[in-house]
């Protein structure tokens, strides 16, 4: 959104002189592309931010245009017409809502099932459309709908939709400037990370829909008075794929881009369309184009430009408030325990009667060779691998079979092998992300509170590792070293109680990994939190911690001190311990 | 006693005519995992080279050889173009194969018309089975189909390239590394994909209502039948169709066509509740 104010400000100005400068005959055109257009920001809002893409929208603006159709066909009059439209903006909302609550809860991701779904949803609802002919009038439609009481459809209607379309357009700014739509793009970046903080996002995405959904059926619920008739193909596929197609032309990324591209498209179809008869041919080879070459839309050109000539404005929204947050000093003593813990896939069995407990704050690192199961023993306590046998608990709140985000509102925190960032976010977002975890409230994500939220940790761990403080940077283009360390900090600033690392030095140099240890350890003598740590450099193991658990196998092998297991024959038989 | 005959008859006749359709986006999502969002148009293509034979008087055998090439050349050219350069990444797949069943729905209006149009059956008549009276095209499409996915099943497991496809899917580095030439391969798969798919178009022409849009039923069956029975094995897409055609079957027999298609995307969502890797997986 490389917009500035003034520009905005202007465009807005621009559409409501429009009647003046045109005629209104072009002026209740334009305001059915507007209404298309706001559709279509809805699109944008799911595919652009949240990486998701929903093909039948048309669905949700017919079920608003049907349910308006019918409120003003009764003759309601304002007091009543003001709720019918409520209700034609919340049904789809909360149809939209279920949906993606169904299918998002047992798929991350950006796979074809959800896309598929509302293909097929929409393809049902234009079937339903035709077939109940005594609510919706069947294949002719809904007819004789009157306008809006007191307002001219022909010209004073424009008014009314150039007016919803910038408080919608307002609102979604407002949420996609918000942490829930930092969220979002934290979704369509690394999803599977957003759980192990603690975050539902098949929830998180389900609201996205939800409110995309909502805001078609607020431009269904206007489209009914602007065309006095509703038929089924306002609910259909084909008026679906066209609302994809002018998202991904205006540009999905912002809000100005996706109404740009239906007013843009509307226009020249509504001039070509009868001479051009390939016109709609060439529509689709241009969509091609945009999704191959183009991702960012006409939109995304624009920016490109202005950037260029240093116009534009990073905009960012304006400096919140800092807020100091109180870090946790009372931790309930930890209380880890794996009996007989099984897990197979296929028919290799990964873990195999695996049994310990950890009962003590402190550093406690797990060792053993290659295969030996000692990250299949983190990901079944967190919920990445299926229990198949045996019990996991934690504080005894029973962890087998558990989701990521469930073990993270448990206290459980983790910073996997490979590091795991969201790279088109800068440091800084990455960073409140990691803050906001366990901490942010639903209203709170709608408020821009939580950009001044800070912690005493993230000062300290800002003097540690100073990159750290070029807020700005892509975190995708942060160095391997760099990036262990944005991660460690993230797995650390949500404050969980057990903090798993899995080998967190891998790929460091020996500077690196040097600031890496001293940083584990001081974090872990200030926070009292428990850590388990898997490493294979037996240096690390043995300045970090005084409790080494040897696993092979699937099971546990040794369980003492670094002297006990060095002594340890059987350590000694399987797994000769040694330096990088 | 004759019911039981019809509706066992009906229920295999629609389990063929799906297991058939599918079988085109089995080979190239279940092997290649790019989800062909254009597959139904292929099956649409199919149909409408039956109908261009047809109305060129030419006997309906020579739609066979016509929709092959039609449907294999286009796929060469979308695989060379688009398909190749995004095999991981499935999103762009998705949507670029999108776009290119947009295209393909439009162009096919542009040149044929909106409107629905009818192929003739080439064997009209029925057949006396088990005491009712059977559509003898049906009897015939239920040979072919079986005879095929038996002759394909055995091809697969022999051969010598469907030793190299199975390990191209398995690790196509690895597959690379000794000497599997996996970009020819995958092209050949991916046309051998669509071609199925304006195979399986020409033998249900005479049997459906021919539109630019019929693909996108098609598309959709497709997917939830491997949404049911999992990606990768010929057990479950023969177990997928049986279940997507049989609850379409019922319950569209006990209330309507629009209720059939609600319970298929219900069994498809309780799927992936319920078995999300289908019932048959690779895995």
């Amino acid at each position: 959104m490389a917009f500035s104010r003034a520009a905005k400000l202007t465009l807005a100005a621009l559409l409501l002189a429009f009647p003046l400068l045109s005629d209104s005959f072009t002026a209740y055109q334009l305001g059915l592309y507007l209404l298309y257009g706001m559709v279509a920001q809805g699109i944008a809002l799911c595919w652009g931010r949240a990486g998701f893409l929903p093909l039948g929208q048309a669905l949700f603006f017919g079920i608003g245009a049907y349910l308006s159709g019918a409120a003003l066909k009764a003759d309601l009059g304002w007091a009543l017409l003001i709720p019918a439209f409520a209700v034609a903006c919340l049904v789809p909302a909360l149809l939209a809502g279920l949906v993606g609550a169904l299918v998002f809860n047992r798929q991350t991701g950006s796979g074809p099932y959800f896309s598929l779904i509302t293909l097929a949803l929409s393809m049902l609802g234009f079937q339903l459309a035709n077939s109940l002919s005594g609510i919706t009038g069947g294949f002719n439609g809904m007819t004789a709908i009157p306008g809006l009481p007191g307002i001219d459809t022909y010209e004073t209607l424009y008014f009314v939709i150039v007016g919803v379309l910038v408080v919608s357009t307002l609102v979604l700014a407002h949420v996609m400037r918000a942490p829930f739509g930092q969220l979002l793009i934290a979704i369509r970046e690394n999803e599977e990370r957003l759980q192990f903080f603690g975050f539902r996002t098949s929830m998180l995405k389900a609201a996205a829909f939800g409110i995309s959904g909502g805001i078609a059926g607020l431009a269904g619920a206007l489209y009914a008075p602007h065309q006095g008739i509703v038929t089924p193909q306002a609910v259909g596929f084909v008026l679906s794929a066209e609302l994809l197609i002018w998202t991904a032309v205006g540009g999905r990324f912002g809000l100005i881009g996706p109404v740009a591209g239906a007013v843009l498209i509307g226009f020249m179809a509504a001039g070509l369309r009868d001479s051009f008869r390939y016109w709609e041919v060439a529509v689709a080879l241009v969509f091609i184009l945009v999704v191959l070459k183009m991702p960012g839309g006409i939109s995304g050109l624009f920016s490109a430009a202005l950037s260029r000539f240093g116009g534009g404005s990073s905009t960012r929204h304006e400096a919140p408030t800092p807020q100091l947050l109180a870090s946790k000093d009372q931790r309930a003593a930890p209380d880890l325990r794996f009996d007989t813990v099984g897990v197979s896939m296929g028919p290799v069995r990964i873990l195999n009667g695996l049994s310990f407990s950890i009962s003590r704050t402190g550093i406690h690192c797990i060792i053993g060779p290659n295969g030996a199961g000692k990250t299949s023993a983190l990901n079944v306590l967190t919920g990445r691998l299926p229990l198949g046998a045996g019990e996991i608990s934690w504080r005894g709140v029973s962890l087998g079979n558990t989701r990521p985000f469930i073990a993270a509102r448990n206290g459980i925190g983790r910073k996997f092998q490979v590091p795991s960032i969201f790279p088109e976010l800068s440091v800084r977002q990455n960073i409140e992300i990691a803050l906001w975890a366990n901490r942010i409230g639903t209203t709170e994500m709608f408020s821009m509170r939580p950009y001044g939220w800070t912690t005493q940790m993230l000062g300290e761990l800002k003097i540690r590792f100073p990159f750290l403080m070029q807020s700005d940077k892509m975190a995708g283009s942060l160095s391997v070293g760099q990036r262990q360390m944005l991660d460690f900090s993230m797995t650390v600033l949500a404050e969980p109680d057990l903090v798993l690392l899995d080998e967190p030095c891998a790929g460091l140099s020996a500077d690196e990994t040097r600031q890496m240890i001293e940083a584990i350890a001081a974090i872990a003598g200030e926070t009292k939190a428990t850590f388990i740590i898997i490493e294979h450099d037996m240096q690390v193991v043995e300045r970090l911690s005084d409790h080494v658990l040897v696993m092979h196998q699937g099971a546990l092998l040794a369980n003492g001190t670094m002297t006990e297991i060095r002594a340890n024959a059987d350590v000694a038989r399987v797994y000769s311990g040694g330096s990088k | 006693m004759d019911l039981v005959v019809t509706y066992g008859l009906n229920f295999a006749y629609s389990t063929a005519t799906l297991g058939l359709i599918v079988l085109g986006l089995a080979v190239v999502f279940g092997l290649l995992g790019v989800m062909n969002m254009a597959h139904g148009e292929f099956v649409m293509l199919g149909a409408y080279s039956a109908l261009m034979v047809q109305q060129a008087g030419l006997p309906f055998v020579l739609a066979i050889p016509l929709a092959v090439i039609v449907c294999g050349a286009l796929g060469w050219l979308m695989e060379w173009s688009v398909i190749r350069h995004l095999y991981r990444r499935p999103f762009d797949t998705f949507l670029a194969t999108w776009g290119i069943a947009i295209l393909m729905r439009k162009g096919v209006e542009v040149s044929f018309g909106r409107e629905y149009q009818s192929v003739d059956q080439s064997l009209p008549g029925t057949v006396s089975l088990m005491g009712i009276d059977y559509p003898a095209y049906r009897l015939v499409l239920m040979a072919v189909i079986v005879t095929m996915f038996a002759l394909l099943f055995v091809w697969y497991q022999r051969s010598n390239t469907g030793a190299r496809i199975k390990a191209m899917v398995q690790n196509p580095d690895l597959a690379a590394a000794v000497g599997i030439n996996t970009a020819r391969l995958s092209r050949a798969t991916f046309v051998t994909g669509v071609a199925i798919a304006g195979l399986a178009g020409v033998l249900l022409a005479p049997l459906v209502r021919v539109e630019p849009y019929m693909g996108l039923d098609y598309l959709l069956s497709s997917f939830f039948i491997l949404v049911v029975g999992g990606l990768g094995t010929l057990e479950g897409l023969i177990i997928g169709s049986s279940i997507i055609g049989g609850a379409d079957v019922v319950i569209s027999a006990i209330f309507d066509k629009t209720a059939g298609y609600l319970g298929v995307l219900a069994i498809s969502i309780l799927f992936l509740w319920l078995r999300p890797d289908g019932i048959f997986s690779r895995r």
